[in-house]
């Protein structure tokens, strides 16, 4: 005993005299960028294998002590990570090639396991964090679009709300096909809560601060995510947070602060020669109907030429009547978002630390809306032993808003609905006084809008998002080649919402007040052993083994007193009628169990295979297990081959199959009765309208993919190709029924879709010279083809659908492509020809038609980078060409006369044609000056719409100008307002300055940058009149849908970033 | 020690498997709706969500009401020119199905299993009125393989002749199993839970089916009133049987009430004003309000342009009398006027024995009572020979008082206008069908997606999917 104590205490010192026995030298050098050959100040250079390290100062100088066949690690941000062995040469000077190089880069893969890119096979891309943090996007997903092929991002209306992100296409045909986002290992929810609510609130990826990141990375499918298991099938985003090693040295401080402010990017082209009325006639008395035509919403009365008639602000009087061009714009201000925030981090041998503060204010281009988001981080990494690491994450995000923009055109909360049924000549600068001394609005309407002002500044919805995001993970190297991690990680928010809608609103008289709360929550806890070891002199083996327990938790709360009993008092007690509540609670689990190994041979060939099952609560006992392996391969063969030569820089060949199941929402599986509202003291239960599945069985896609990647000319043209291939069978789909089967929903588990398509990234290095001076063009190119091969087992159903807008529907049809335009068309003759009414109107077919499809054909980006010394001038193009939109604001804009399209025809100097009525029909007349007999008045609005008689001649009856538009553009016809949807804009350019360390090591900063930023500059190209084409309702699937949309804005900005 | 630990481990994760299974399953039960459900709470709602329909803006006002010229619009007024919204004609098919007969159809198997017929037999009256209603409006409807979706994922067309005969048996069946004495029902806002009611309510609609099916089937519809009078004649016999239901302050308020909350669309059209003028019938200022302006009741012509109908001024027109835009004003789903009526017909064409000019006069009476008019004024407006029964057009007569009484029961008056004939309305000013009236409503266009083949087969039989397309009941 005696003897094992001495031997235990001796043990330290044997260690030790193990370290002395291996030559300890001191090793220093520089370390430059290979590009500009500047010197880099806070390259991380690490002994590998031991937590021993060193950061490089202001001149780019390192020291560090190491022993005779070490192996030097040398990373800084945005450089390929160098290794270089210790030999006797003492002095070792690194030059660090750009990461974008892409030779030796190490990526994130799934569940953050670091893999040398080479290794991998399957495409993935990754964004590093100047990327995105100089161009200051508040919602990050937009910060991806045109950047990464294959990622489809649908923008926000206006520059407040929601984003889409969509990687290869739509695989799911009926539930969320967002990837899932990953924060260091943790999935997080970007879920927007509050679809229909009439308010466009942002995703829930948009509480993440950009400048916390240091990377994205985008696994494409479900060969690059199947480790992520149920909900990778759309991809996984995985974004990596800055930890204390991210910091350019000094003392660690950052400080960043930017502007950026947001204007018009696309308002609709109005008319400003007619105001408002009907056929010419127009008088105020009430705004209701008490004048003339004073309760019309439309703009088809009287010429705007100053004529004098009573309007609604001259009580009574005559006043001229006149055009306000700008009423619309001017209605609209100008947005910003003014971003600040400080940083603290290092790193030392026992600890990596960052703490956050960022404060993001945002104005929306809409009057009195606008966000505030204050984020907390704090981020550490402790090597308590040599063995044991600690990491600890923290995210505290606080999103409050006093008022959000409205959407989806309801009167209560849309301008954009009252500007596009408009009177012309309203003046809306008269208007910003917009409450009476009783109580009352005043408007140019009282019939069925209030006061614009009032909508902005009375009916407000407000929300205060408070988010937890954290995660813990604990590893022990357990034996040199094996170590054991443990990781709790949880995203916890609460999200509260008051909307206001204020007593003697038009339509709601009482008004109206509501508070709905979410509280949603995730946590994760997981464990793994992983195992890293060489297997002989040629093989390399990477394994996992691990288990996952996931609960998902989400409750709403919703409460409403529909009708107020006191005005201006926002209270649930203070309402006329019972509270309308409702709450909802769900819950689910799932267990995992997962695997994977790399085997690699000789550094140039890998194979990856994964393996997991789940276990969820969501499925039926008895197919609630569900397993998916998956398998890859790379081989690189300019390294097999020993053909690596500076022409051919690289050539690598990969290829994969996986599989990926998944499960489905709460309760999915038993009828339940829903509750309605008593009938007094008579309780009411009714039949739920969705019949669902007892026996449900899990999604399964099956995704192939093939790809090359290679560099050629010393790396300077860079191609990496992919084609893939995913199936997905099984899916569980809530299918819109016929009505008379009793229900209006059934859940169904058989749909089938296939996604295949092929990725294209190109990148040139074209000048390079000595001198410093760099230009990269990087090019994408995604083409994804879907099809819907089946929707029910028994082939009962043909089309599904998506979304809906009146008549017009989005579908995805069997057979078909997914996404389908699904509305009514103009009446065809067997020669093509639009059959017109015998009143002069097109004929509608009876029959709905697919107008088009709302998937695009391709999309692309080239972004441009030019680079001299520290200067920095990219500009970002991109493209989606094909797929189809309707919108609703153009077939609305021109029905109620409006827009300047409507203006050809409109009178003699539009090309208006000469008729007169005979009392039963109109009859054209020679010419502008014929007079028309027995009296009648002359008219010079007429149009004759282009088509055939049903007996096959040309038409030739002329109806009104008001007419003519109100039938082409009526609700009962939409193939009028399908537009292509196709564009190319000028998404970004950046124009971005690094000071030299020569200037600020003076002034004691360790980095200094200032970027220049303009986003959606315009479009190149476009065919959408009146709208962006890029914007949607809302994060679903039932997308190419427009209406009503809140203008979208381009926008400029500055940011700078200084490191002390 | 290791291996005495592998038993162990064995045992240990068998039984953590277990007991998460069994985690699984508890996680995955629904805490926000029950499972099973009592008949009650869904025999209220049943009537109360189909009454809504029935009485509002999709199935009334925005369609039926205008067609047969009950009301007009001032604001919004393609409808009335007969270019009915998308949302309306889908809404009337949804509700009526999804919520009607799915409601009616499970209620009348939790009669069967709770052995209460009386639930039974309720629920097939109510959801017979509801397919009386569909196959009215739309012609052909899917009827035998409706309501049973584990079965028919895309139920077929029956024609409307199947449908009506249809019914008939089902109401006949449903009067059969009510119990006046026992198995009282709850929940039930209509009639009270009076079973002997629901009889007259029953044996009232087969009575109306009966003459909606005479002109294509004399000797069907002959059998159905021999079989009712066989069963003891049980039908309404006082006003006080109206089948109606009572709306209650907001938020179950009427439907109509409701929309006069925040909405000023519509108005009483001319055409019905000009006919109770005519007649100096004292039901005018009953069935419209005074304008706010004058003290004229004065009309709007049905389907004028936006701006002649605005025209007209807010103030100046009379919109329909508080009796029916009342937050608590009844919806009427069958009256004893109308029973009168029905008796009167059926006692000119044979149908039974009986003085059709007498009870053409107590229908008139009836419905003069139903608005709490009665006494000299009565029998002076019956004096007038405008109003006096004409026996060699019994469909003149009968056509225009029943159209007169049915004021506000769109649906009705509807079917019964295109079956009788009269009154002879005159197309909407602006109507788009070329100078013809709406005698159906389309299906709503989705069943072209969802139910495609049976929806073409139905089209095949019946004709195009036109509001101009007349239903097999509609022979003249």
């Amino acid at each position: 005993m005696k003897y094992a104590k001495r031997l235990l205490c001796l043990l330290p010192g044997l260690l030790w005299l193990q370290q002395s026995i291996a030559q300890e030298i001191r090793v220093n050098g520089v370390v430059t960028s290979r590009t500009d050959a500047q010197r880099v100040p806070g390259a991380i250079i690490q002994v590998k294998g031991t937590g021993h390290g060193t950061q490089s100062d202001a001149d780019g100088k390192y020291t560090i002590n190491a022993n005779l066949r070490d192996t030097l690690q040398f990373s800084f941000l945005g450089f390929q990570t160098a290794f270089v062995v210790v030999s006797n040469n003492r002095i070792i000077n690194v030059s660090l090639e750009n990461s974008d190089s892409k030779l030796q880069e190490v990526v994130v893969t799934a569940l953050g396991i670091s893999r040398e890119k080479k290794s991998l096979g399957y495409a993935m891309q990754e964004l590093k964090s100047k990327d995105f943090s100089e161009a200051k996007e508040t919602n990050l997903v937009n910060a991806l679009s045109g950047k990464i092929a294959g990622v489809q991002v649908t923008n926000s209306q206006g520059n407040l709300g929601s984003s889409r992100i969509v990687i290869r296409g739509e695989t799911s045909i009926a539930g969320n096909n967002q990837p899932l986002f990953v924060l260091d290992g943790v999935p997080v929810d970007n879920s927007q809560l509050g679809i229909g609510t009439g308010r466009d609130f942002a995703n829930a990826i948009s509480d993440i601060n950009p400048d916390d990141v240091a990377s994205i990375s985008v696994l494409k499918g479900p060969n690059a995510a199947a480790l992520y298991g149920s909900r990778a099938s759309n991809g996984v985003i995985l974004i990596k947070t800055k930890t204390g090693k991210d910091t350019n040295g000094g003392i660690g401080v950052t400080v960043t602060s930017g502007a950026t402010f947001d204007k018009l990017l696309i308002l609709p082209d109005f008319q400003n020669s007619y105001g408002q009325g009907n056929g010419g006639q127009f008088s105020y008395k009430d705004g209701k109907g008490g004048g003339i035509n004073d309760g019309v919403d439309e703009s088809w009365g009287p010429k705007l030429d100053g004529r004098l008639i009573p309007q609604f602000f001259s009580n009574g009087q005559l006043a001229p009547f006149v055009a306000h061009p700008n009423n619309v714009k001017d209605f609209y201000v100008t947005g910003y978002t003014l971003n600040n925030g400080l940083s603290v981090g290092g790193t030392n041998e026992k600890l990596d630390y960052r703490f956050s503060y960022n404060n993001t204010k945002q104005a929306g281009i809409l009057p009195n809306t606008g966000i505030t988001r204050n984020t907390f981080t704090a981020s550490n990494t402790f090597r308590i032993t040599p063995k044991l690491t600690l990491s600890t994450y923290a995210d505290y995000v606080r999103s409050a808003a006093d008022n959000l923009p409205g959407v989806d055109g309801r009167r209560g909360n849309s301008v954009t609905l009252q500007f596009i049924w408009f009177g012309r000549q309203v003046d809306v600068s008269q208007l910003k006084n917009y409450k009476n001394a009783d109580g009352t609005d005043y408007n140019w309407n009282h019939s069925y809008y209030s006061n614009p002002y009032w909508i902005q500044n009375e009916n407000t919805v407000g929300m205060l998002r408070n988010r937890f995001l954290g995660n813990a993970r604990l590893s022990y190297q357990v034996l040199d080649w094996l170590s054991a991690n443990l990781r709790i990680g949880t995203d916890y928010y609460q999200d509260r919402r008051k909307y206001k809608v204020a007593y003697y609103t038009n339509g709601t008289p009482f008004g109206s007040y509501t508070e709905d709360a979410y509280t949603v929550g995730e946590t994760n806890g997981e464990f793994t052993l992983n195992a890293k070891k060489k297997l002989g002199s040629d093989f390399s083996l990477d394994a996992l083994i691990g288990g996952n327990l996931r609960t998902n938790q989400f409750e709403q709360n919703y409460q409403q007193a529909p009708k107020l009993a006191v005005r201006d008092v926002y209270t649930l007690n203070n309402s006329r009628d019972p509270l309308i509540s409702t709450s909802l609670l769900t819950k689910q689990k799932v267990y995992s169990g997962f695997a994977s190994a790399q085997v690699g041979f000789r550094n140039y060939a890998f194979v990856n295979l994964t393996a997991r099952n789940d276990w969820s609560s969501t499925l039926p006992a008895g197919s609630n297990s569900y397993f998916y392996p998956s398998v890859n391969g790379s081989l690189v063969l300019s390294e097999a081959l020993h053909i690596q030569s500076k022409t051919i820089t690289l050539l690598k060949v990969r290829g994969g199959w996986a599989q990926v199941g998944k499960d489905t929402d709460p309760y999915q599986l038993v009828n339940t009765y829903p509750f309605n509202q008593p009938f007094g003291a008579l309780p009411q239960l009714t039949v739920s309208d969705k019949f669902l599945k007892k026996d449900l069985k899990p999604e399964i896609t099956t995704s192939t993919e093939v790809g090359v990647e290679a560099g050629f000319f010393d790396n300077r043209a860079r191609l990496d190709v992919t084609y893939y291939n995913s199936n997905s069978r099984n899916q569980i789909l809530l299918a819109d029924v016929s009505p008379t089967t009793g229900y209006l929903k059934k859940l169904l588990n058989a749909g089938e879709i296939n996604n295949h398509g092929i990725e294209v990234m190109l990148g040139l290095t074209p000048v390079t010279t000595r001198s410093g001076f760099r230009w990269d063009v990087n090019i994408n190119y995604a083409r994804n083809v879907s099809k819907v091969i089946e929707l029910d087992k028994e082939g009962f159903l043909n089309d599904y659908v998506l979304g809906s807008s009146g008549n017009i529907q989005v579908l995805a049809s069997k057979g078909k492509q997914y996404g389908a335009l699904y509305g009514k068309a103009y009446l065809r003759d067997d020669q093509n020809r639009i059959v017109v009414n015998a009143d002069g109107t097109p004929g509608i077919d009876p029959n709905k038609k697919v107008l088009g499809y709302y998937t695009p054909k391709w999309t692309g980006g080239i972004n441009n980078n030019f680079s001299f010394k520290g200067f920095n001038v990219s500009f970002l193009i991109d493209t989606k060409q094909g797929g189809s939109i309707w919108s609703g604001t153009n077939a609305t804009g021109m029905g109620t006369g409006v827009l300047a399209a409507t203006m050809p025809g409109r009178d003699a100097e539009h090309g208006g044609l000469p008729y007169y009525n005979d009392g039963t029909k109109n009859v054209q007349l020679p010419d502008n000056n014929a007079t028309a007999p027995n009296g009648a008045p002359a008219k010079h609005d007429g149009m004759i719409f282009d088509g055939y008689t049903a007996d096959g001649k040309k038409n030739t009856t002329v109806i009104s100008a008001q007419n003519y538009y109100k039938a082409v553009y009526s609700s009962n016809l939409n193939e009028s307002a399908v537009y292509d949807a196709s564009f190319v804009k000028l998404r970004e350019i950046k124009l971005g300055y690094t000071l030299p360390k020569s200037l600020i090591s003076k002034w004691k900063l360790q980095a200094v940058n200032i970027a220049l930023v303009a986003r959606n500059l315009g479009y190149l190209h476009k065919n959408t009149p009146n709208i962006d084409p890029e914007t949607a309702f809302n994060t679903g699937n039932g997308q190419g849908l427009e209406t009503l949309q809140i203008p979208t804005t381009r926008s400029y900005g500055f940011n700078l970033n200084v490191s002390f | 020690m290791k291996k005495l630990l592998i038993p162990f481990y064995i045992l240990f994760t068998t039984a953590l498997l277990a007991g998460c299974q069994k985690d699984l399953e508890r996680v995955n039960k629904n805490p926000n709706e029950p499972t099973t459900i009592q008949p009650d709470y869904l025999l209220t709602n049943g009537i109360k969500s189909n009454v809504d329909t029935y009485w509002g803006p999709d199935a009334s006002m925005e369609t039926s009401i205008l067609y047969v010229q009950y009301w007009a619009k001032i604001q919004y007024p393609d409808p009335d020119r007969y270019i009915p919204a998308a949302t309306n004609i889908q809404n009337v098919w949804s509700n009526f199905y999804a919520q009607g007969v799915e409601d009616f159809t499970t209620l009348a198997q939790l009669g069967d299993s709770l052995h209460n017929p009386n639930y039974k037999a309720v629920a097939v009256i109510m959801r017979s009125w509801i397919f009386q209603v569909l196959t009215d409006l739309y012609g052909d409807v899917p009827y035998t393989q409706s309501a049973n979706i584990e079965k028919y994922l895309t139920p077929k067309y029956d024609s409307q002749r199947v449908v009506y005969n249809g019914i008939l048996t089902e109401l006949k069946g449903a009067v059969k199993l009510i119990s006046e004495t026992d198995n009282g029902i709850q929940g039930d806002p209509l009639l009270n839970g009076n079973m002997r009611n629901w009889k007259k309510f029953a044996n009232g609609l087969r009575l109306r089916i009966a003459l909606r099916i005479a002109d294509r089937d004399y000797a069907a519809a002959k059998a159905v009133f021999d079989d009712v009078a066989a069963e003891g004649n049980v039908l309404l016999t006082a006003n006080d049987g109206d089948v109606k239901l009572l709306y209650q302050s907001s938020p179950n308020q009427n439907p109509v009430g409701r929309n006069r909350e925040t909405r000023n669309d519509y108005r009483i059209s001319k055409t019905i004003v000009d006919k109770l003028k005519a007649l100096n019938d004292p039901r005018l200022s009953i069935y419209a309000a005074q304008p706010k302006d004058t003290n004229i009741i004065i009309g709007v012509t049905n389907g004028l342009t936006p701006d002649s109908a605005s025209r007209l001024g807010f103030t100046k027109t009379a919109d329909a009398g508080t009796v029916f835009t009342a937050t608590q004003a009844p919806a009427y789903l069958f009256t004893y006027a109308e029973q009168l009526f029905i008796l009167s017909e059926a006692a000119q064409r044979n149908l039974i024995s009986g003085d059709a000019a007498g009870l053409y006069k107590q229908a008139i009476t009836a419905s003069f009572k139903q608005y709490g008019v009665v006494g000299l004024v009565v029998d002076a407006y019956l004096a007038q020979p405008a109003v006096a029964y004409d026996v060699t057009n019994y469909k003149k007569s009968i056509g225009e008082q029943k159209w007169l009484a049915l004021f506000g029961e769109g649906l009705e008056a509807f079917a019964e206008w295109r079956r009788l004939d009269y009154p002879q309305l005159k197309p909407a000013y602006t109507g788009v069908l070329n100078g013809k009236m709406p005698v159906r409503l389309p299906y709503p266009s989705s069943e072209q997606a969802l139910n495609g083949t049976n929806y073409k087969a139905a089209v095949a039989n019946q004709g195009p999917d036109l509001l101009t397309t007349k239903v097999w009941f509609d022979v003249y």
